[in-house]
Order: C-alpha cells, then sequence, then structure tokens
C-alpha cells in the first residue's frame, strides 16, 4: 500500500469526502407519504385554530371609545385641546359577571409610536440611571434634548414627552352610590424593564439627581414626582412610565393601564352599572387619533384574538383542500399507467 | 603611448562603424542592438522603477508574477476588491450608515458581512501571491553560466543580463532568447525541444552561424568568446514566435539572423552537450513571456444572468425606497406635521427634506436584500466544486498518475449544461499512439488488422538484438523473407522506411530509443527496427543503419521535409554501394501521381489502399527512385544556386526542384498505421448524445479517416447519410434551407424511418469548404438551424484557426453552452474561444491542457465530469443561487410592507444585531452544505439515465424566468412574514420588541424550513447545520438580549428582555410557526406536486433496480 501510494503521489485520497461517498440519507418522498401529510397538518391547524378561536369566544372584551368627537359623547367638551384639567365621566353597565382578574387598557389608535425617529429619540444611559447623561443628553433626543435656555432635559426625547397622562378613575354604582373600585397599578410593567433596564440614579432624595435638569416640556410634573401617592413609583421606574416607553408594534395599540384584583372584585366586575372619570390631558384630535379604554380578562394565550385563530383555520383547511387537489391530480398521473 | 593612441583611434573607428550601422539596421527596423560582453553598458540600459516611475530600455531576466509585497498588499488587495461593484454598494451603505440623522441601522451591522468578505477574498489572494512568490523565486534562482572576465561563473537566472555570453548544458532549460553562436556539436548543431512552449514533444534542430561556429570553436573556447565583440542589430521584443530577424555585425561583415539561430527561452537544450550564446532578450521581452497574455476570463451563463438579476434587485430596491421616501414626505406633509407628538421630528420642518432623508435610510434598511454574501460564498462553493473534480477517483488515471484538473474554478456549474461538444480527433478520440499493423509490400498485404492489437499474438523476434518490443502485427512471412534476404523489394521498403525520417535516436539500455517530430514516424522507424532494420544514429550528411545486423552507412544527400501542403518527404542518399537512391513517402494521392508509368502491383496497392482506410487505419505510400550522376550534379547546382537567393525566389526554385526530384518513383508499398480509439470512447459519445449533447468532431485529418473514426466511435451510425458540401451548399443557397432540407431527406431512398427526421444525417465538411462561411455570414445561421437538425458535424482538414472559428459560429447563432476538447498545441485556439475547454493530458505535450479550464488524462472522463459533476454542480449552485435569493430578499423586503404601517420611517422591524446574523449565522452554513452535498441522484444513476442531464441544457433549474419566480416567492414570503404578525398584533398591548422577535423567529423558521423543503440528501453535515443553525438563532438572541450586554453598552443591546418575553409567550410561538408555514407553503405544494408528478420516474432513479428501466420522454 505504501508503496503504491510512493508511485503514484498525484492520487487523490480515498475518502468519504472527497469521493462525495458521505453516508447520507435520501427521504423517498411519495404521494402516500407527502398528500396525507398535508391532510395531518391541515388537520392539526385546524384543531389549534379552533382551540384558539374557542379561547378567544371566552374572553370578555369591553371597549369603551372616549375621543369624544361625537356631539353626545361626554368627553366631547375636554375634547377641546384648550380646555385644561377637564374631567368627564362614562357612565356604562355590564350585564353579567366580568370575570376576573380584569385587565384595564387604555387604547390609541393612529398613534405612531413606531415612528423611528419617535423611537431613537430616547436616552438609554440616563434611563439606566447613568449621571453622566443627565448634564448631556445623547444627541438622539433632539429636539427634546436641552430646553430654550439650554438646560438639559431629563428625561430627554420624543417617547418620553409624549408620555400619556390621562387618569382614570372607576365607580361601581351601587345603590346609586359610587363605589371606588380598587386598580392596581403593580407590577404592569416588564420584570425587565422594571428591575433592570430602568434604573434611578442613586441619590436621596431622588429629587437632588434632578438638580440642574428640566423636567420634559409636555409634563406637569418632574419625573420624581410621577406618582404623588406612591414615593417608590417614581422617576424612571414609574409603572406608568415603564409601560409608555415601551413602543408599540403597530398605529394602533393598546396599553395596559391598570388590573382588576383588589377587594370585592377579585372575582371580576359583577353585573351593574359603573362608571368611569377621566382626567382627560392628553391631545389626539390634531392627528386624527382616538382613545379608548378597555377592560378584558385573559387566557392563556393572552388578550382576545380572533385573528390568530381564523388564520389557523384558513390555512388549515387550504392545506386540507390543496391535499384533495393533489389526489386529483395524483389520480390523473397515475391513471394512464394503469391504462 | 603610441600603442594606446592606435588603440584609440581603433576604438573611435569602430565606434563611427556602429553609429554608420546603427542607422543603416534602424532603417530596416531592427532598432534593438546587443553588444556581446558588455555587460556594464547594458546593465545601465536594464529598466528601473521608483515610485511609480519607470525608465530604462530592457528587462531584467527576473520574473515578477506576484503582485503585493508586505506594504502594498493591503491598499491593492482593497482597491482591487472595492473595483467589485457590491463591495463598493456596501461601502456605501456603511458610509451612509455613519450619518446620525440617516442611519436606519447601525454601522457595525453591514460591517460584519462586509469585513468577512473582504478578509476571505483577502487570504485567497493573498495565498495565491505567496504561491507565486514561491515558484518566480524557484524560476528566478536557477543556475546558469555566464562569461564573466574570461570564464564561466554560475549566476542566477535573474542575474542574466542582455549582451552576456551563456554556457548551457544538455538538458538545461534556456534562461533566456539566446543567439546561438556555437556547440559542442558538429556543425555547431544544437536540439531544443519545444514542449513547454508549442507543446511539441519532437526535437528541433537549431545552427549556429558558419561564422561564429568556425571562428569561436577552437579551444579554449572562453578566451575566444570573452574576446568576441560582435554587435546584434535585431527587432524590438515582440511576440513573434516563429519569426525573427536580425543581423550580426562582427568584423566589418554583416551576417543575417533568422529563428533558427535562437535558442527560446523554456526550451530545453537536449541531445547537445554544450551551447554557447549571446543573450538577446531577457525577462518580461523574451518571447515567450510576451506571449503569454492574460487568459480572457470566461464568467459562465449563470453568473451573468446572476448579475442581471442582482441588477435587477437594486433597481426594484431603488423603486420601492422612492415610493416609500415619496409615502414619507406625503405622510410628514399630511399627518406629521400636524401630529402633536410627530410634528416636532419633521427635519428642518419640510416634508421633503426629510423625505429625501428618509430615502436614504430605507436604502440602508433594504440592502440586504443586495445578496453581498452571494458572491463570496458562491465561490467558495465553486472552490469546492473544482476540489471534488481534482478529488474523484474515477477520473484519475492510474497508468499516467493523472488526476482530473479544474485549472478554472469558475465554470463547474457550467459543465452541467453543455450542449455542444467540439472534439478533436487525434489523441482526444484516438490514443495518439500509433501501431504498425499491416502493410502492402509490392501488392502483398501482411499482417492483419480485423483482430485487435492486444489479442495479437507477438512474433518471435529473439534474432534481433536490438528488438524492444511493441509490433503489434502478426506476419511470419514478412519475417521469413526479411530474414533471407531475397526480395529486393521487401528490403527497399524496410530501406525506406529507416533512411526516409527525421527521427532523432538516443541510445538508453543498448537499444535506440527515438525522438520523432510526429507519431507516425516514430511508428514506422520502430517498427522497421523490430522487423531487423534497425536506425542508428544520424549526423548532418550520414545515416547509420542496421540491415539484420549488417552496419551499414547512407550518405544523406538531400532531405526534403514533410510539409502540410506537399505532404510527402523525400530523402536522396548515396548508398554504402554508390548508388544514389530517392526514397520518398507521402499520402497516396501524391506519391500515386508521380508514379513512373505502368508501375508494378498498382492496382493490388490500391485496393489495399481502401482496405486499409476501411479499417481506420492510416496510411502512407512508400516509393523509390533511382538517381543518375548527372541529374545529381544538375540537381545540387541548383541548389548551391538557390543557397544564394532571396528567401522568395529560392522558395520558387526549390518548389520546382523538388517536384523534378520526386519523379518517376517506383511505388515499394504502402504502410498502415492504426491510432486506436482510447478506452470507452464510443460508449462515452453514445452516452453523451442521450444526454442530448451534440458531439462534433473538428480534426486536421482527411475525410476518410475522419468518417471511419466517426462510425468506429458510433458517431455515426452505419445508415446515417452524409451530406457533403455539394448538397450542403445547394441547402445552404435555397431561400427556405429547413424545407430543402426535409425535401432531400425525404426524397432519399435511404431515409426510411421517417419518424425520426434529420436524426440520421450528418454533415461532413472540409476546411478549404469552410472558408466560404466568411464570405457569407449570413450562412451562418442557415447552417446552424440545419446542424441542430443533424446527428453530428464532421469537419476534417481544419486548421487551428478553423476549428476556433467553428466554435465562434456555433456560439454565435445558438445561445448554448460550448465545450472544446482537444490535446494538442493546434487545439489551443478551439479550448480558449470555447465556454469551456477541456485539455488532455496526452502525447502532444501540456500546451492543450496550460489554456483549458479542466484537464482530463481520457475522453471517457468527459463522461463523470459532464454527467456527474457538471450535472450535480449546476444544481447545486442553481439550488444555492435561487435559495440565496430568496431568503435575502424575503427577509429584507419585509420593511417595504412594515413602512406603510410606520409612517414610512425607515424603521427596522428586525434587532439590528438579528440582520447581522441572519446572513452570517442563521441561514449560510446550511446552504453552504446543500450546495457542496447535494445530490438528486447517485453518480451512478447520473451515467445510467443520461436524459437527467437535459435539465441543465434547458436551464430548468437557473432560466431568468426561475430566478425571477423565486425573487416573487420571496415578495409573497415577506408579505406574510409581516401582515400574519401585524394581523395578530394589531390593536393589542404587544409591544415593537415582542414583534420584532416574533417575526425574525418566523424569518429562521421560514429560511430552515426552505432548506429543509431544498435538501434531498442528508448527510449528518447537513442535519447538523440546520439544527445549530436554528439554534443558534435562540442562542444569539438570548445572548444579545442579555443582562450582561446590556449594562455594558445599553445603546446597543435595546433588546434586553425581549426574548425572555417572548418565548415563553404562547402566541408569539404560534404566530411565528403559522407565519413560517404559511410562507414555505408554495413551495412546499410545489414539491408535493412535483413528488406526485414524478414519484414513479423517481422511484426507479432512486432504487437503481437490476433491470435497466427506460426513462425516455418522447
Amino acid at each position: 500500500m505504501v508503496k503504491e501510494e510512493n508511485e503514484s503521489p498525484n492520487r487523490p485520497d480515498n475518502t468519504a469526502f472527497t469521493q462525495q461517498r458521505l453516508p447520507a440519507w435520501q427521504p423517498m418522498l411519495s404521494a402516500g407519504i407527502v398528500i396525507p401529510g398535508f391532510v395531518l397538518i391541515g388537520l392539526a391547524f385546524i384543531g389549534i385554530g379552533v382551540a384558539l378561536l374557542i379561547t378567544s369566544r371566552n374572553i370578555q372584551v369591553l371597549e369603551l371609545d372616549y375621543t369624544g368627537t361625537e356631539q353626545n359623547s361626554p368627553c366631547f367638551q375636554c375634547s377641546d385641546p384648550d380646555k385644561q384639567n377637564c374631567v368627564c365621566t362614562l357612565q356604562f353597565s355590564i350585564n353579567r359577571l366580568f370575570e376576573g382578574p380584569v385587565f384595564f387598557y387604555y387604547g390609541l389608535s393612529n398613534y405612531f409610536q413606531n415612528y423611528r425617529r419617535y423611537g431613537v429619540s430616547r436616552d438609554d444611559g440616563q434611563l439606566y440611571g447613568d449621571l453622566s447623561y443627565f448634564k448631556e443628553p445623547y444627541d438622539q433626543c433632539e429636539p427634546y434634548r436641552y430646553d430654550r435656555n439650554k438646560r438639559p432635559i431629563v428625561p430627554c426625547g420624543s417617547v418620553v414627552n409624549s408620555l400619556f397622562n390621562d387618569t382614570f378613575r372607576l365607580f361601581q354604582i351601587v345603590n346609586g352610590q359610587q363605589k371606588e373600585v380598587p386598580l392596581d397599578g403593580k407590577g404592569i410593567a416588564w420584570w425587565t424593564d422594571y428591575n433592570i433596564k430602568f434604573r434611578n440614579p442613586t441619590v436621596t432624595p431622588l429629587r437632588n439627581a434632578f438638580n440642574g435638569t428640566v423636567k420634559p416640556l409636555f409634563w406637569p410634573r418632574p419625573a420624581y414626582e410621577l406618582d404623588t401617592s406612591d414615593p417608590a413609583n417614581n422617576g424612571f421606574i414609574n409603572q406608568d412610565f415603564l409601560v409608555w416607553m415601551r413602543r408599540a408594534a403597530l398605529p394602533d395599540f393598546r396599553k395596559l393601564y391598570r388590573r382588576i384584583t383588589e377587594g370585592d372584585y377579585t372575582n371580576g366586575l359583577p353585573a351593574g352599572n359603573y362608571s368611569l372619570e377621566i382626567a382627560y390631558n392628553y391631545p389626539v384630535l390634531s392627528f386624527n387619533g382616538r382613545k379608548m379604554v378597555v377592560f378584558s380578562n385573559v387566557s392563556w394565550m393572552g388578550g382576545k384574538n380572533e385573528f390568530l385563530g381564523i388564520a389557523y383555520l384558513v390555512i388549515g383547511t387550504l392545506c386540507v383542500v390543496m391535499s384533495v387537489v393533489m389526489l386529483i391530480v395524483y389520480a390523473k398521473f397515475k391513471f394512464p399507467e394503469e391504462e | 603611448m603610441l600603442n594606446s593612441a592606435v588603440h584609440a583611434v581603433h576604438v573611435h573607428k569602430q565606434l563611427v562603424l556602429l553609429f554608420i550601422m546603427d542607422k543603416d539596421s534602424a532603417e530596416s527596423g531592427l532598432t534593438w542592438q546587443v553588444r556581446a560582453n558588455q555587460r556594464c553598458y547594458h546593465k545601465r540600459q536594464q529598466k528601473k522603477s521608483f515610485l511609480g516611475l519607470r525608465w530604462g530600455r530592457c528587462s531584467d531576466n527576473q520574473v515578477r508574477s506576484y503582485k503585493y509585497s508586505v506594504l502594498t498588499f493591503l491598499p491593492m488587495t482593497l482597491f482591487e476588491q472595492f473595483q467589485r461593484a457590491a463591495n463598493l454598494y456596501f461601502l456605501f451603505m456603511m458610509a451612509l450608515q455613519c450619518v446620525p440623522i440617516i442611519s436606519s441601522i447601525q454601522w457595525y451591522i453591514s460591517i460584519i458581512p462586509l469585513l468577512l468578505i473582504l478578509s476571505v477574498r483577502g487570504v485567497k489572494d493573498l495565498i495565491n501571491d505567496m504561491g507565486r512568490r514561491r515558484s518566480d523565486a524557484e524560476v528566478n534562482s536557477r543556475p546558469c553560466d555566464v562569461l564573466i572576465s574570461q570564464s564561466f561563473t554560475t549566476l542566477h537566472w535573474k542575474d542574466l543580463c542582455v549582451g552576456d555570453i551563456v554556457r548551457i548544458h544538455k538538458d538545461q532549460t534556456i534562461p533566456a532568447d539566446v543567439v546561438l553562436l556555437c556547440s559542442s556539436e558538429p556543425h555547431s548543431l544544437s536540439y531544443v525541444e519545444t514542449a513547454d512552449i508549442d507543446g511539441e514533444t519532437n526535437l528541433k534542430s537549431r545552427q549556429a552561424l558558419a561564422v561564429t561556429h568556425d571562428r569561436l570553436t577552437s579551444e579554449p573556447s572562453e578566451c575566444l568568446l570573452a574576446n568576441f565583440d560582435g554587435v546584434v542589430f535585431c527587432e524590438e521584443p515582440n511576440d513573434g514566435m516563429h519569426a525573427f530577424r536580425g543581423q550580426l555585425h562582427w568584423r566589418g561583415e554583416r551576417f543575417l539572423l533568422d529563428i533558427e539561430h535562437l535558442l527560446l527561452r523554456g526550451t530545453v537544450l537536449r541531445n547537445t552537450l554544450m551551447a554557447y550564446g549571446l543573450v538577446i532578450y531577457t525577462g518580461a521581452d523574451t518571447k515567450i513571456l510576451r506571449n503569454c497574455g492574460k487568459i480572457r476570463a470566461k464568467r459562465t451563463r449563470l453568473e451573468k444572468t446572476l448579475n442581471r438579476v442582482v441588477i435587477g434587485i437594486m433597481v426594484f430596491l431603488l423603486m420601492a425606497v422612492l415610493l416609500l421616501a415619496i409615502g414619507c414626505g406625503v405622510f410628514t406633509s399630511r399627518v406629521m406635521i400636524h401630529k402633536g407628538f410627530l410634528s416636532a421630528l419633521v427635519i428642518n420642518g419640510d416634508p421633503v427634506y426629510t423625505g429625501f432623508l428618509v430615502y436614504w435610510s430605507y436604502f440602508m434598511l433594504l440592502s440586504p436584500a443586495v445578496p453581498i454574501m452571494l458572491y463570496v460564498t458562491f465561490e467558495m462553493i465553486q472552490t469546492f466544486h473544482s476540489k471534488f473534480i481534482n478529488w474523484d477517483l474515477e477520473i484519475y488515471w492510474c497508468q499516467g498518475d493523472c488526476p482530473a484538473q479544474a485549472r478554472n474554478t469558475s465554470l463547474c456549474e457550467e459543465l452541467g449544461q453543455v450542449e455542444y461538444l467540439l472534439s478533436d480527433k487525434t489523441g482526444t478520440l484516438t490514443q495518439n499512439r500509433l501501431l504498425f499493423r499491416q502493410c502492402c509490400i509490392a501488392g502483398e498485404i501482411y499482417g492483419d488488422s480485423s483482430a485487435r492489437a492486444e489479442d495479437i499474438e507477438p512474433m518471435d523476434l529473439t534474432w534481433n538484438p536490438l528488438s524492444r518490443g511493441g509490433l503489434y502485427m502478426w506476419a511470419p512471412t514478412l519475417v521469413e523473407r526479411l530474414r533471407a534476404q531475397k526480395c529486393p523489394t521487401v528490403r527497399r521498403f524496410f530501406t525506406a522506411l529507416t533512411v526516409c525520417h527525421t527521427v532523432m535516436a538516443q541510445w538508453k539500455d543498448d537499444a535506440p530509443v527515438y525522438q520523432a517530430a510526429s507519431p507516425d514516424e516514430e511508428a514506422l522507424v520502430s517498427a522497421a527496427r523490430e522487423l531487423g532494420w534497425v536506425f542508428l544514429s544520424r549526423t548532418r550528411d550520414d545515416m547509420v543503419i542496421s540491415e539484420m545486423g549488417v552496419t551499414r552507412h547512407y550518405k544523406l544527400l538531400a532531405l526534403v521535409d514533410f510539409t502540410s501542403h506537399r505532404r510527402r518527404m523525400s530523402v536522396l542518399v548515396r548508398e554504402p554501394e554508390g548508388a544514389l537512391k530517392l526514397y520518398c513517402k507521402g499520402a497516396d494521392i501524391v506519391i500515386l501521381e508521380r508514379l513512373q508509368r505502368d508501375c508494378a502491383h498498382l492496382e493490388s496497392t490500391e485496393q489495399a489502399l481502401e482496405l486499409f482506410s476501411k479499417a481506420s487505419l492510416r496510411t502512407l505510400c512508400i516509393a523509390v527512385r533511382s538517381v543518375s550522376e548527372t541529374s545529381w550534379e544538375q540537381w545540387s547546382r541548383t541548389l548551391a544556386q538557390a543557397a544564394a537567393m532571396p528567401t522568395f525566389d529560392r522558395n520558387a526554385l526549390l518548389e520546382k526542384l523538388h517536384n523534378e526530384m520526386e519523379r518517376n518513383l517506383q511505388l515499394l508499398g504502402v504502410t498502415a498505421i492504426e491510432d486506436r480509439l482510447q478506452e470507452g470512447v464510443p460508449e462515452t459519445i453514445s452516452l453523451l448524445k442521450q444526454a442530448g449533447i451534440k458531439v462534433w468532431v473538428l480534426t486536421g485529418d482527411k475525410k476518410e479517416t475522419a468518417v471511419n473514426i466517426g462510425y468506429a466511435c458510433k458517431l455515426l451510425d452505419p445508415d446515417t447519410r452524409l451530406l457533403e458540401w455539394q448538397e450542403l451548399r445547394q441547402i445552404l443557397q435555397s431561400p427556405d434551407p429547413g424545407g430543402h432540407f426535409h425535401k432531400i431527406q425525404q426524397t432519399e431512398l435511404w431515409a426510411v424511418e421517417k419518424d425520426k427526421p434529420g436524426v440520421q444525417t450528418a454533415v461532413v465538411l472540409t476546411g478549404p469548404e469552410l472558408t466560404d462561411f466568411d464570405q457569407r455570414p449570413e450562412w451562418g445561421a442557415k447552417f446552424m438551424s440545419l446542424a441542430r437538425q443533424c446527428q453530428t458535424v464532421l469537419c476534417c482538414r481544419v486548421t487551428p484557426g478553423q476549428k476556433a472559428d467553428i466554435v465562434n459560429l456555433v456560439r454565435k447563432h445558438t445561445s448554448s453552452i460550448t465545450l472544446s476538447i482537444g490535446d494538442g498545441a493546434n487545439d489551443v485556439n478551439m479550448i480558449k474561444t470555447a465556454h469551456i475547454g477541456v485539455g488532455l493530458t496526452g502525447v502532444e505535450g501540456g500546451q492543450a491542457v496550460q489554456s483549458a479550464d479542466f484537464s482530463l488524462s481520457r475522453f471517457r472522463f468527459l463522461q463523470k465530469l459532464l454527467l456527474v459533476h457538471g450535472r450535480w454542480s449546476y444544481r447545486r449552485i442553481s439550488l444555492f443561487l435561487r435559495y440565496f435569493l430568496f431568503k435575502t430578499c424575503s427577509f429584507a423586503l419585509v420593511h417595504l410592507w412594515f413602512g406603510i404601517f410606520n409612517g414610512y420611517s425607515a424603521q427596522s422591524l428586525y434587532e439590528t444585531w438579528f440582520i447581522a446574523f441572519y446572513t452570517t449565522f442563521y441561514t449560510s452554513v446550511q446552504i453552504f452544505f446543500v450546495a457542496i452535498f447535494e445530490k438528486d441522484v447517485s453518480a451512478e444513476s447520473s451515467l445510467r439515465w443520461p436524459e437527467l442531464y437535459k435539465c441543465g441544457q434547458r436551464q430548468e433549474l437557473s432560466g431568468p424566468l426561475v430566478l425571477f419566480t423565486s425573487l416573487l416567492y420571496a415578495l409573497y414570503a415577506s408579505l406574510v412574514l409581516f401582515f400574519i404578525p401585524c394581523g395578530v398584533y394589531y390593536d393589542t398591548a404587544v409591544d415593537y420588541q415582542t414583534m420584532a422577535v416574533t417575526v425574525s423567529m418566523a424569518a429562521v423558521f421560514t429560511a430552515n424550513i426552505e432548506i429543509v423543503l431544498l435538501t434531498r440528501h442528508w448527510t449528518k453535515f447537513s442535519i447538523g447545520a440546520v439544527c445549530v443553525s436554528v439554534l443558534l438563532y435562540f442562542i444569539c438572541s438570548r445572548i444579545t438580549h442579555s443582562k450582561f450586554l446590556f449594562q455594558s453598552s445599553p445603546a446597543d443591546y435595546l433588546f434586553y428582555g425581549a426574548s425572555d418575553e417572548a418565548f415563553t409567550d404562547p402566541v408569539v410561538w404560534l404566530t411565528a410557526l403559522l407565519t413560517a408555514w404559511t410562507a414555505v407553503l408554495p413551495s412546499m405544494t410545489f414539491l408535493t406536486l412535483d413528488v406526485i408528478r414524478t414519484v414513479h420516474a423517481k422511484h426507479k432513479v432512486h432504487s437503481m433496480s437490476h433491470q435497466p428501466v427506460e426513462l425516455r420522454t418522447q
């Protein structure tokens, strides 16, 4: 063998790789496999679709638009942008028990939170509590980086500046009396956002960290006074702030406002009349936007989502239909051979 | 004092003389001046360069084929690489990304692929360059003896200088173009082998001028040579390999120099102990280096289509981006300006300017749709494919220890699309190992060619001590007659064979070994040796021959060599007994018309000729003439007279004289030489024909031989009707060639099989007839449309130039891929002209291989090269291209649709890191493995069902329409990739990052499912690559979304936490799965339909049943 190699130095190596004879699995696809395969996948999809649809149908949703563009809307007078500190009240009734836990969302439409320059206009260093960015915010924050007097805005940027600032109070009307429904605002933001991504500067009291800076132009109060009721819920780790900072994917979106899990409402909202008191601050009419509040309970798949179930059903049905077509084609190809 | 004055005067005189001569020579174009033994003078004239400035006249003798040095590597490789449009495009992208106002993705996103590409290419170029440097250094440091101050010193080649006198030893390679001054042989003859230059392995003689021979050869030569002060005036360096004009001015006299006096660089000195020469041209000025022009880069059809597609994508993108920018402008002016929270973001308050900036942002965002990685991956894949060809043991030739070689690595997939195979005959279809099989002497035939050469029982030749074997002839009667020495015609016949040739003899192991200009001569002289007529040696005017053991000297008076025009050669010798004889051998037509009247055995010889020709043997007629002393005196006078005449007149005179000499010949007999078909040629040709490849044969041989070979190798069927020039001309001249052709076919009696029209016809053309095509260019198209209906086309008597013309004809009038195969220097033109050139490493030296794209050792290896390697390569590369276009476009075009929903703001739908990793990590390895390992059917099945090859000829996998369909499919997939998640997440609380993760997950799934659907041949690598890639997506996502990276740089790793939420959300998974499945649904459906449609046929191919199954489509 050695001798042979010496005699023919140019002889290529005889390995499975060089000779392209690597062991391989060559699946033999046949109509007997692919057509039933198609049917099976189609059926599986239909199954998933049905499950999703049933789950989705079981989710209760109550949507209330309070934009106030219509004359008869209780918030009509508030929609005037010149009106300050306007409060309007929405009355609604629930026919049967709204099973808990009930999630309370606010929804905006035609609101382009995914606009690129809007999205990048933030300073993650600042929001991470890095004091060096308090003096000189990230330049992407323009035009909300410095105020007219060249003082740094903290937190800076478009997203921060446009923080949603309508507030809601929910009352159940029991015997003509308004009984406030407790709203739970804890833990509505992502764990990672609350614990790691956003940090307040380690300065106590917190307001000292903001010395020499100005609040965002649109904000009524500075960051360290976002929640006057709970001192721990202030600065960059304010839950509502965190929810807002997580940008929406599409121009019509909802954001979680509160959860109804406490007191008499642990099992949900009982049937009855309710009134929603809205501190109407956020202007949306300039861009034809809509505002709404949404009450919904959730399942394993989150909120109500009919689209996914229907899409699964459609695609599943398509697969089944196609497999029937294929069967016909198969018969057509096979038929002449049998003749 | 006086002495020096005299010397000064002498020098002055000489200078004046030189000046005058200089002027003289300049007028005749001889402007290159070389002064012997004046090193310093020539050194000053050498080319030098500094900082890009060059001056000086002649090059030094150093080869510099390398491109880079340590300093210039980086700038030069970058410069070269950025000449490619794709790279420049991406550099531009990167520059744009550094402008913060428009950068839609971070700058490092495109630098990763770009750096990868630049470094891969750079390293590849560097390795190649190092190889060149090594080979340069090897050549430059070869030794040669140079005369420096009265003695020879061994210098390196690179130190050689114009004007040097060099000494070349036997078997040394000539280091530069050298004028031969003298040599150790009589008359200063020297023999050189030119195999490296023209591929001819026979020796060529070169002779020094008589004057230098006479005055420089006496001992000691060093001293004489050192005092040699001749000046050579010659042409400027040029690339004419077969012409040289010059004058030697020495001692006040002028001597003409021509190519006969020149030893070219690269040739090897043989059979000559020592030769001395004057260096004329060095280095880059030498004829060989002037000749190695740049090889025209061949680009494959697929590559051209691909380029067009890429440009198409770019144009499409530009338009899409323009629309998006307009959309942005409209959105800005209609919506944003009034929008509370967005109005401040309108740049400069100007919608048009905002739109302009967004234009560039989208330009960048969509740039991943332009497949930059494609080119570099493409090259790597092609390299692997060529390696597979190099590595294949089945096309490795054991006897010659010669593997196949893909010299051009970028043509592999074209091998799978060949439609026209243009083949040389001699040495390609045949072995070019010529065997003396039969002869006819005095009308009597000896030997039998019906049996195969190997089957013939060797004759007992032990009585002949000089026999070396190798005679495949069974003719005991002939041996008997020879040994009895009774029959004078037989003796004359063999004397003619031993005397009338230009073969050189070399002694090895006590027997002569012959080196011949043509293999025919070698076969003849060797056969004569076996039968006892041994040619021992020759000098310029003497030949020594052993006739049955008796050594005899023949004085060589004149030799008229073989030319393709004369087609005969003659020698005039004086026999030892004193008689003058003219021996002549040549083509039958030429000899038969020069015979004396009433020549004996003419009829029987003609019958023998016909018989030999039918057996596909090459024939030569042998004749003799006795010459009287008076005629010889007269002829020698004419010869002497001719020697003094100018070339043109001389040639005319000599031709007349030769005609006079070669007259009144007496026919001795005919030799029949077999040029055997290479093993497996008929099978290969019939297989290739089944694969839909049209095989044409182009040969310099005569028509009869070509046609016979055509029958022998199954190119022509026995009932094939040959369409010759007369008919062809009529058809071509008729206004409707097709109809005329059919009419002719139908009226013919033997075109019985009417159901297969055209198949039974073959065109036979000869070179002179082909020249008509030059005058009638419109015939080309007509001819090709005719040829397409014919079985084959045989072109005989064609010159190398015409071979290339035929290839051009095919290329011009069809869009098919042509492949030329040949082995000799005469095939080089055609090999270079065809889309693919294949050189056979054969008997005729290496020149065909040097200029070929692929080299094989045997013709039959073409089967595997085309039907297996070509087919696989084509399939793999087509799949690769289609997949690559699909994956990049489907992934990038999502942004088009997302733009509608984000105010055309160039918001990316992916995490920036995902964009960088998608093309490099998640989707590249698996397609790479598919492009290397994929096989639809095994090698054996590919050969068993050659019809499978037709798929490549029809471009079924790679046509523009197919690629366009892939793009449409990608567009569909991008729609699905965006709109299904969009539908799911519309008006919900799902945030942007979750959606981004969903879409990217769906994109990775889609790309990988698509790969799974493509792959039919699952090696462990392919399985591993798919699994690892998908896994890698999750791992990389976890990493780039990790706490650690976020904390180190919050602004670069914004997606921290996104995958924590997304990967645990069932809706994300369900959405991604639905999206991926919907995206690949068309591909899946197509695959299933394909399986259903072809399941029976394919099953047969795969299962490899022992009974061959007909797969032919009607």
